[in-house]
């Protein structure tokens, strides 16, 4: 097998790797803030959180198979390390762009939800007695 | 809280605009808008000191809570959706005293700010609803 096939199966055995750890870590602790933000109506989170772990790792594999394409000779292991480097990096960017998205949509949904419940915030100055 | 009573002043221009502005706005809680010192308000709250209420912004929940003056603004801002989160930012102690020093100055010249709007933006006399 020639270097640039040995790039292309490390690139992917790399990136894959790296999806599956983010999306296990975003899967694992997103629901707690889920289960929170439902009402502690754990199937809908577990449902949701579900959902929301395969539409990161559609979106993350798409882009690794869209992005694996090497523009540059890879002709020695320096030339090889370097093409994985480039590629690489720019998933763990892509990675950690859709991270941050997801923490960001959980954030949200879960501001809205302490807002919806949250009391007045003065106490009442007097009561009218009926 | 199920109901959110506010007593608007009727004599000032800037208070009708607010009270318009109320009306449509979503809210987390229904809110009633009652001119202050009116009949309706006599009837509703008979235990409340109906003068004192036309010369600060009194609001009332379904339980006979009341609150009065910046807290009874921040109480309003509370009950609306686009505007809670400001209403508990502007409940904390960094911005509580602007927000009375402000409410106070703004509730002592609403008449003479109300001479400010132009007749284009007047609101209506009655109640929108």
């Amino acid at each position: 097998m020639d270097p640039k096939a040995w790039t292309y199966l490390v690139y992917l055995v790399l990136s894959v790797a790296l999806t599956v750890w983010v999306a296990r870590t975003l899967h694992k602790n997103g629901r707690i803030f889920l289960v929170d933000v439902f009402g502690g109506n754990e199937p809908l989170a577990d449902s949701v959180n579900h959902l929301l772990v395969v539409g990161f790792y559609l979106i993350n594999f798409g882009y690794v198979t869209l992005a694996l394409k090497l523009s540059i000779p890879v002709e020695s292991v320096p030339q090889s390390i370097e093409a994985l480097s480039q590629k690489v990096g720019a998933v763990l960017l892509v990675l950690g762009g859709m991270h941050f998205f997801n923490l960001y949509v959980f954030s949200r949904m879960r501001r809205k939800v302490v807002l919806a419940a949250a009391p007045p915030p003065f106490l009442p100055d007097a009561c009218l007695t009926r | 809280m199920n109901q959110l009573t506010v007593l608007y002043d009727p004599r000032c221009t800037l208070c009708r605009s607010a009270r318009d502005f109320l009306s449509k706005e979503e809210s987390y809680v229904p809110i009633v808008l009652v001119a202050a010192g009116s009949e309706t308000a006599r009837q509703r709250f008979p235990g409340l000191d109906h003068a004192a209420t036309l010369s600060t912004l009194t609001v009332i929940d379904d339980r006979g809570n009341v609150w009065k003056d910046d807290a009874a603004f921040v109480t309003c801002l509370w009950a609306l959706r686009r505007y809670r989160e400001w209403s508990l930012r502007l409940a904390t102690p960094a911005f509580r005293p602007h927000i009375r020093t402000f409410f106070h100055w703004f509730s002592e010249n609403r008449h003479r700010l109300s001479s400010f709007v132009p007749q284009a933006l007047m609101p209506s006399q009655e109640a929108s609803r």
